[in-house]
C-alpha cells in the first residue's frame, strides 16, 4: 500500500521545475486556449461548471509539471482532460460527473417539441450518462474525432469506443424517450461487435 | 434529425454558451500546484483533512445503471472486523487502511519440468463488499480503493490495466515497453512503480536446477532489468536500468526482487545482498543514499507510520512472550512493544495491523495460526480483524494480505 508523505526538508524551490521563461510561455498558453479547454472541460463534466474548471485547473497542473519538455501542449492538456475524466480511481471527478439535480424533463412527444427543447432534452440526459459514455461522445461528435483516434486517446480497443458509443446514444434513448422519435444514428444501424477490455470473471 | 446530429448540436450548443475564464486562471494553477506540492511532502495531518472535506459533501449517486456507491463508502465504521472470516469474504478496515485484497500462492508444474509460483488473489468488489476471486497474475490498489493495477498472463506482461473496482472491469490498459512482473501505486496514487524483467521471477526453470535438500529441482533465474514510474493519467512510461545485485560470483537471492515507493514517494528501493541491504534511487533512475526518514525502517512490512514518527518494527518477544517492537523513526531506538507476531501496516499513527497467533497456543507450530489484529500503541487492547489462517477449498493456501488505504 501506499504511504503518505512528510517534509523531506528541502527548500520548495528546488522542487519547482519551471524557470521564469516557462511561466511566461504557460501563462500565454492558458490566456491564449483556456476558453477552448473549458469548453471541453464543461461538456466532459455534463455541464457543470466548476466540476470542468476543477478538471482543467488538474489538467493544467499536470502540464505545468513537465511544461518545458512538452511538444505540444494543447494535445497533452486535451488527452489528460479526457483520461482524467475516464478514470474512475480518483475520488472527486467521481462523484461529482454525477451530480444531477433532477432528471430530464419529459417534454412531450417528439414532434411537438421545438429543436432548442430537444437540445435542453438531450443536455439533461447527456449530464446522466456515466463518465466513460459521456466523454466518448464528445470525442466522436463534438470534436469529431474518428473512433481510432479516440481509441488512442483513451488507451483502448476501437471495437471498445464502438461498442460505447453505441451503448450511449441507446442510454440517450432510454433517459430522453422523447428522442425515440428521430432516427437512428449510423452507428446504430449496423451490428456492433463488443470488444470491451478483459473481464474479471472468475 | 438522427440522434448523433442532435448530440452534436446539443454539445456545441452547450460550449458556445460558456463565458470565458477569470483573468489570472494561469497563476491560479501555479499557486494550486505550490500548494498541491507542499502538500504532498508535508505530513499525512493536511492532506488527511482534505479528504475527509471532500467526503463530507458527497451527494447520493444517481443516473445510470452501473454508478453505484462503493462499499468503502456505504460503511466507514472505523473498524470493520471479520473473525469468524478466514480467508476473509466481507471487507476488513480498520481506520484509514483496509484490507483491499488477498492472495494465496500455488507451485504449478509445467509441462516442460519448469514450475511457477502463482499468486491466486481475493479482490475487494466495490459492488458488494465482498471479496471476489480474479484471475490476475499480479494486482495492487490505489488509496481509496477505486482503482487496481492488474498484470495479465504469464508475467513480465506487457501491458499495465487499471481495473474499476465497482465494476470489476479494467478502464484502460496502459502498454509498456519493458516487461513488468510488480505494480505498486505512489503514495499520491498518481504514478505507478513497474518492476521490469526479461524473464519470469515466479518461473523455476529446469535448465537452471538447483540443490534443495540434495536432490535437483527447477531453479530460479535472475533477470531484473530495472524500473519504470508510470504516470496513471499520461500513461507516459520512464524505464531505469536497474538489475538486481549479485555479488562477485553472480550468487543473487532472489529471482523477485521488486522496487519499492519510499513513505515519501520521492525515491524507490530494494534489497540487496550487502551493507545497507538496501539500495534507493531517485525518480530521474539516478542511486541515493537510504533518506534520513528511512535510516531504521526494518524488514517489517508496516515500515513508517503515515505522520513518519514511528517505524513498525521486527519480532521483539523473548521465551513464550509475543510481541514486535515500534521505533522512532529520527533516533531508531525502541519505544514500545505490541504484542504481535508481524506488523503488517498502519491504520493511523497510533494503531497498528499485525499477525497475531492465539495467546494459549503460540508455541512451536501453533505459531503459524495467526489472524489479523488491530494493536494500539502504548496499550495491551487486541481487536481480532480476521479468523486465524487456514486453507480452504476456495484458496488452497495460506493467504497474504494487500493493504490499501480506505480514503484517497
Amino acid at each position: 500500500m501506499g504511504h503518505r508523505g512528510r517534509d523531506t526538508g528541502l527548500p520548495e524551490e528546488e522542487k519547482v521545475t519551471m524557470d521564469a521563461a516557462g511561466q511566461e510561455s504557460f501563462r500565454e498558453f492558458v490566456a491564449g486556449r483556456s476558453s477552448a479547454l473549458l469548453k471541453t472541460a464543461v461538456l466532459l463534466s455534463g455541464g457543470d461548471r466548476h466540476a470542468a474548471e476543477d478538471l482543467l485547473q488538474n489538467a493544467l497542473i499536470k502540464a505545468a509539471g513537465r511544461w518545458q519538455r512538452i511538444d505540444e501542449p494543447e494535445a497533452y492538456v486535451r488527452q489528460i482532460l479526457y483520461r482524467q475524466q475516464v478514470s474512475r480511481w480518483r475520488l472527486k471527478w467521481r462523484r461529482r460527473e454525477l451530480t444531477v439535480a433532477e432528471p430530464p424533463e419529459s417534454a412531450g412527444a417528439a414532434d411537438g417539441v421545438a429543436g432548442v427543447e430537444l437540445r435542453l432534452v438531450m443536455r439533461g440526459a447527456l449530464a446522466r450518462l456515466t463518465a466513460r459514455q459521456r466523454t466518448v461522445l464528445v470525442l466522436r461528435y463534438f470534436e469529431d474525432l474518428p473512433e481510432a483516434e479516440v481509441a488512442r486517446i483513451l488507451g483502448c480497443s476501437v471495437g471498445t469506443v464502438r461498442s460505447t458509443t453505441h451503448r450511449s446514444l441507446a442510454r440517450l434513448r432510454a433517459l430522453a424517450p422523447e428522442l425515440g422519435a428521430l432516427g437512428p444514428a449510423a452507428v446504430e444501424q449496423k451490428p456492433s461487435a463488443d470488444f470491451s477490455p478483459v473481464e474479471v470473471r472468475p | 434529425m438522427n440522434v448523433d446530429e442532435l448530440v452534436r448540436d446539443a454539445l456545441r450548443e452547450q460550449a458556445d454558451e460558456q463565458s470565458p475564464l477569470a483573468s489570472g486562471f494561469a497563476d491560479r494553477v501555479l499557486a494550486v500546484r505550490r500548494r498541491r506540492r507542499n502538500r504532498t511532502i508535508a505530513g499525512a495531518a493536511a492532506a488527511t483533512a482534505a479528504v475527509v472535506a471532500v467526503a463530507v459533501g458527497v451527494p447520493a449517486l444517481s443516473g445510470g445503471g452501473e454508478d453505484v456507491r462503493p462499499a468503502s463508502e456505504m460503511n466507514k465504521s472505523d473498524i470493520i472486523a471479520h473473525p469468524d472470516q478466514s480467508p476473509p469474504k466481507n471487507m476488513i478496515a480498520a481506520g484509514d487502511t483496509a484490507l483491499a485484497a488477498f492472495f494465496v500462492y500455488d507451485l504449478v508444474k509445467q509441462s516442460n519440468g519448469d514450475n511457477i509460483r502463482t499468486r491466486t488473489y481475493g479482490l475487494l468488489d466495490q459492488k458488494t463488499g465482498k471479496y471476489r476471486k480474479v484471475k490476475w497474475a499480479f494486482l495492487d490498489v490505489a488509496p481509496g480503493m477505486r482503482t487496481a493495477a492488474v498484470l495479465e498472463g504469464e508475467l513480465p506482461a506487457k501491458r499495465i490495466g487499471l481495473l474499476d473496482m465497482i465494476t470489476g472491469k479494467v478502464d484502460r490498459w496502459i502498454p509498456v515497453d519493458h516487461g513488468v512482473a510488480f505494480v505498486e501505486f505512489s503514495p499520491d496514487g498518481q504514478k505507478l512503480l513497474a518492476t521490469t524483467y526479461s524473464k519470469n521471477p515466479d518461473r523455476n526453470f529446469a535448465d537452471h536446477p538447483q540443490s534443495v535438500n540434495g536432490k535437483e529441482e527447477p531453479g530460479p533465474v535472475a533477470s531484473r532489468t530495472g524500473f519504470s514510474v508510470v504516470d496513471v493519467d499520461t500513461g507516459e512510461e520512464k524505464w531505469h536500468k536497474a538489475p538486481q545485485w549479485k555479488d562477485e560470483w553472480g550468487f543473487f537471492y532472489n529471482s523477485r526482487e521488486d522496487f519499492q515507493w519510499s513513505h515519501d514517494g520521492e525515491t524507490v528501493w530494494s534489497d540487496t545482498g550487502e551493507e545497507p541491504f538496501k539500495e534507493f534511487y531517485d525518480l530521474n533512475g539516478d542511486k541515493t543514499g537510504i533518506p534520513d526518514s528511512e535510516k531504521y525502517v526494518s524488514y517489517a512490512k508496516a515500515g513508517l507510520s503515515p505522520n513518519g514518527k514511528l517505524i513498525g518494527g521486527e519480532f521483539a518477544g523473548r521465551g513464550e512472550e509475543i510481541s514486535s517492537e515500534i521505533v522512532d523513526a529520527r533516533t531508531g531506538e525502541r519505544v514500545t512493544t505490541v504484542p504481535g507476531q508481524q506488523l503488517l501496516a498502519w491504520a493511523d499513527d497510533e494503531r497498528v495491523i499485525a499477525w497475531g497467533c492465539d495467546p494459549k497456543r503460540c508455541g512451536g507450530k501453533g505459531e503459524f495460526r495467526n489472524q489479523l489484529i488491530l494493536l494500539t500503541i502504548g496499550s495491551d487492547k487486541v481487536v481480532q480483524l480476521s479468523d486465524f489462517r487456514k486453507a480452504s477449498a476456495d484458496y488452497p493456501g495460506r493467504w497474504e494480505p494487500v493493504f490499501a488505504e480506505r480514503w484517497s
